[in-house]
């Protein structure tokens, strides 16, 4: 075809230089496309967990008549969670739920296979004695969240004291779910699972905005060289469609062949990826590969952007060939940028509070709006610094800044995004003294308000059998069941009166490390069907969890969110180099000294990085202030001060890096037209 | 070494890997003179220019501007020299596109160290004369090539060189705007006591230089007045 002919010779004539922008918006490419497999692998990883625990979230029976009876619960040894699932069933030949090889027996064990290592590990009286003895049955990864992960599933009879549905109740903790009717071991996601899939949500959103803006500067560098040559061939006739189409093509097989290289890469992450520990483990290798058709749409997206972004980049030179050859200045951007930025931001906190879904797109418009008023603002930044500047450094510095505003944008605008980001999550990341200190030796179990008695003489004895020193007391109210002739069990619970159906038997024991504490709980196993002993501590460890993959996942969107403002700083600091290099190599001919050279493109870069870095942290921090909830912490701090340096740091680095470059196409400043 | 001699070149050699650009030439320029450099494209006209203004070393033979050698000094007393004592004028590229024409002319003069204000002024005072009176505030896209190249003069002069060197500066005009730019620079240089080395490929304007010198396979072939070899 004549005009791919075409543009690869373009593309060679261009020659080392020429080849080395190529490589540059293929490098870029290729980054971006590996982070976005990741945001979008994220997405399908954690639906792929969900997916995979749905069947320990039973669906109440409705109509149909229930084949089996399913309640669940935390178990807890050391400090880790185990998820005890405890299932009778109804009549023969029901289908099993993911990961079982039949719906177990009464007094059958079936265990993950890390709770069967550690169950192996530890003494018997301090872990395998809470379940039935007998062989334990493995369960397979079809039925875990991860391979680290602590399940335990135990067969029971269908009359089991355990298995017998309590009366309905308001105020029990969202992990007991307690004996259910079910038609079925399909289920539901769970409501942890989910939150889980909105913060990815989140976070994908976070990481997506800066990686398209990134993209799209990649592919605005293709164009950016060839802005002569495309108009000196507008000039000599070719048509725009030709121009259009020469470009295009060029952008998008550079893009492709970037996007296959992000694959590679992705790929080869993947290992080191499904190590991030989330919710307690890291993840399955195929959790994080987001699938065949995922994979291919993003390998057809990513080419096809970047080349409609070129497209765009290159609308001027179509319209009017003389438009780029003579460097005319591009028509004013209007202050309606910014009011509309500042629009968004203001209804932000307000449209943020009404739900998750319209907060996610608050949050991706808060961005995009960012963007949006960026070049402005640059621009205006521009105009106070030529006007101010006193030395020549400051005075081309200003000017560039007026001249091509988004140009400047393009370098600042990854450090600026991510600057949103680390406002956003900065003072939003919590910090473990949120969860206070809870006592970890005082191990509370539920019983039927009836048995407590006899209960609480039976925990005495079988904890003076185990050697474990503590004292049994009765106290207060339970809080799984209480007395359904009470309308309003909270109250019931607070007045404490005596018409609650279960009370809460207290043992305080005498020492509280793992060793003993995991003794005392597998003392008390069994002792009070369907409830297990836990301690304030354990109640904690849930939430703790969750704070710590919120900490987890602050952590690696910050990380990405880095790599491409730094990598985007470094690209676009190359290539302004690239597209500027007569303009240099002629000031050093005329005598210019490379550093005044270099303190005009600091100058070009911090001043509007300071400016626009310093906004968008604010512009972050206005976003999150409805999810933040007063709960600002001081970690959270840290990490945002931590980003603010990081980030001038990184770019200021990159723009180091770029330094030979500049020397190097300066080194030989005979001027020859190219 | 005379007394009005600015700047000479000796026996200078300059090889790019197994090509000889120059092969021992020679070149004297008097103060206030004006010198063309003439010959086919390739014979080492520019890379000649090079080496006398300090932009590349020659590989053998010595740079004296003022008695004081230039071949030997480091980049960073070269580019000082190239700053302070020269002026450079070639056919495109030297105006900064972003920079209006008068803040082109006064980017020399802030490199020296002259404050913004008394720059900008001391640049505006070469509008009129150059014929550019209005064209202070506009940028180079919005200057005709002829225009472009009178600010370009105006910035190779703002800091008093000692000598002016132009490659070819009227190469992208048409014939009757590149001699009229041509007489202007001839003209300026020595109203304002600078000497002139010009390369160019126009006869015409090669008289109007007080010496003239060709060039040829890197050897100067004949030379008049007071220019390279003796007569
Ligand atoms: N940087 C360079 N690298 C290699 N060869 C060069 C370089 N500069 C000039 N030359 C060679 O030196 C010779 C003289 O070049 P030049 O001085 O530019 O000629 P002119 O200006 O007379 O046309 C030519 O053969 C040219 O190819
Ligand atoms: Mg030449």
């Amino acid at each position: 075809m004549n005009t791919l002919r075409l543009s690869w010779r373009l593309l060679r004539g261009g020659g080392a230089r020429g080849l080395v922008g190529a490589g540059l918006t293929l490098a870029a490419v290729a980054v971006s496309t590996a982070l976005l497999l990741f945001a979008v692998g994220m997405n399908v990883a954690f639906e792929a967990r969900a997916d995979r625990e749905a069947w320990r979230n039973p669906v109440a029976a409705q109509g149909t008549a229930a084949v089996a009876v399913q309640s669940a619960r935390p178990e807890y040894v050391g400090e880790r969670i185990i998820s005890l699932v405890e299932i009778a069933a109804l009549r023969p030949g029901v289908a099993p739920p993911p990961g079982l090889a039949r719906v177990p027996a009464p007094g059958e064990v079936w265990m993950s296979p890390a709770l069967a290592a550690l169950a192996r590990e530890l003494p018997r009286d301090e872990l395998s004695g809470r379940f039935p003895a007998g062989p334990v049955r493995i369960i397979g990864d079809a039925g875990l969240v991860h391979r680290d992960e602590l399940v335990a599933v135990v067969g029971r009879a269908a009359d089991d004291p355990a298995m017998v549905p309590p009366a309905p109740s308001l105020d029990r903790p969202l992990n007991m779910i307690p004996p259910t009717p079910v038609a079925g071991f399909a289920g539901e996601h769970g409501e942890l699972a989910s939150g889980y899939r909105i913060l990815a949500l989140i976070a994908t959103v976070l990481v997506v905005v800066p990686l398209l803006v990134f993209g799209g500067a990649a592919a605005r560098l293709t164009v950016a060289r060839r802005d002569q040559r495309l108009a000196a061939l507008r000039l000599v006739g070719a048509t725009p469609g030709q121009v259009v189409a020469m470009t295009v093509a060029e952008a998008v097989v550079v893009a492709g062949a970037g996007a296959l290289a992000g694959l590679v890469v992705y790929a080869a992450a993947v290992p080191l990826l499904a190590h991030i520990p989330i919710g307690g483990g890291g993840w399955f290798a195929g959790d994080l590969w987001p699938g065949v058709l995922l994979v291919a749409g993003v390998l057809l997206a990513v080419p096809l952007l970047v080349g409609l972004s070129a497209a765009a980049g290159l609308r001027q030179v179509v319209v009017s060939p003389l438009g780029v050859a003579r460097r005319q200045t591009p028509p004013g951007m209007r202050a309606i940028r910014l009011v509309v930025t500042l629009a968004v931001l203001a209804a932000a906190p307000v449209v943020g509070g009404i739900g998750y879904g319209a907060f996610v797109i608050m949050l991706g418009l808060g961005f995009l709006s960012i963007n949006l008023a960026g070049p402005w603002v640059v621009g205006l930044i521009g105009r106070i610094t030529t006007a101010t500047a006193r030395g020549p450094a400051r005075l081309l510095a200003g000017r560039r800044l007026v001249d091509d505003p988004r140009a400047a944008w393009r370098t600042v605008s990854g450090v600026a995004l991510t600057g949103f980001v680390a406002g956003f999550l900065g003072l939003l990341s919590p910090s473990g003294g949120l969860m206070g200190v809870r006592p970890a030796g005082e191990l509370r179990l539920e019983v039927p308000a009836r048995e407590v008695a006899a209960v609480a003489k039976a925990a005495d004895a079988r904890l003076a059998t185990a050697g474990v020193p503590a004292t049994v007391v009765v106290s207060g109210p339970g809080k799984d069941q209480v007395d359904p002739r009470e309308k309003s069990p909270a109250k019931a619970s607070e007045k404490g009166t005596g018409k609650a159906a279960a009370r809460l038997l207290t043992a305080k024991l005498e020492r509280d490390d793992p060793a003993t504490v995991d003794r005392a709980r597998t003392a008390l196993a069994g002792l009070s069907p369907g409830h297990s002993a836990t301690s304030p501590a354990d109640d904690g460890r849930e939430g703790g969890m969750l704070l710590n993959d919120v900490r987890t996942g602050t952590i690696v969107v910050l990380t990405v969110s880095f790599l491409v403002a730094v990598a985007s700083a470094g690209i676009t600091a190359a290539s302004s180099i690239l597209d500027r290099r007569q303009t240099y190599a002629l000031l050093r001919l005329a005598g210019t000294p490379l550093s005044v050279l270099d303190r005009a493109r600091r100058a070009e870069t911090l001043i509007p990085l300071t400016v626009m870095g310093g906004g968008s942290v604010l512009a972050g921090v206005v976003c999150g202030l409805p999810i933040m909830a007063g709960a600002v912490s001081v970690t959270g701090a840290v990490v945002l001060v931590g980003c603010v340096v990081l980030g001038f740091a990184g770019v200021i680095g990159a723009g180091a890096l770029t330094r030979p470059l500049l020397r190097s196409v300066t080194a030989n400043p005979a001027p020859r037209p190219d | 070494m005379s007394e009005g001699v600015v700047l000479e070149g000796r026996a200078l050699v300059k090889r790019f890997g197994p090509a000889t650009a120059l092969a021992g030439v020679g070149l004297r320029v008097q103060r206030g003179e004006s010198v063309a450099i003439m010959g086919p494209s390739g014979s080492g006209k520019s890379t000649l220019l090079h080496c006398l203004a300090g932009i590349m070393k020659p590989d053998e033979g010595e740079v004296t501007l003022l008695g004081q050698r230039v071949d030997t000094m480091r980049e960073r007393e070269r580019s000082a020299l190239r700053r302070t004592k020269f002026g450079f004028l070639f056919q495109f590229g030297q105006l900064l596109p972003e920079l209006p024409a008068v803040e082109n002319v006064a980017l020399p003069l802030m490199l020296g160290g002259v404050p913004r204000g008394v720059a900008v002024n001391q640049a505006m005072a070469w509008f009129g004369p150059l014929g550019l009176a209005g064209m202070e505030s506009r940028r180079p896209g919005e200057l005709s090539g002829g225009q472009a190249q009178r600010v370009a003069i105006a910035r190779a002069l703002v800091t008093g060189p000692a000598v002016v060197f132009a490659d070819e500066p009227t190469g992208a005009l048409d014939q009757a705007t590149g001699q009229a730019t041509m007489d202007l620079l001839v003209e300026a240089t020595r109203g304002n006591g600078a000497s002139l080395v010009l390369v160019t490929h126009d006869r015409e304007v090669a008289r109007w230089c007080d010496g003239l010198v060709e060039v040829r396979d890197g050897l100067v072939v004949s030379g008049t007045a007071t220019a390279g070899v003796p007569r």
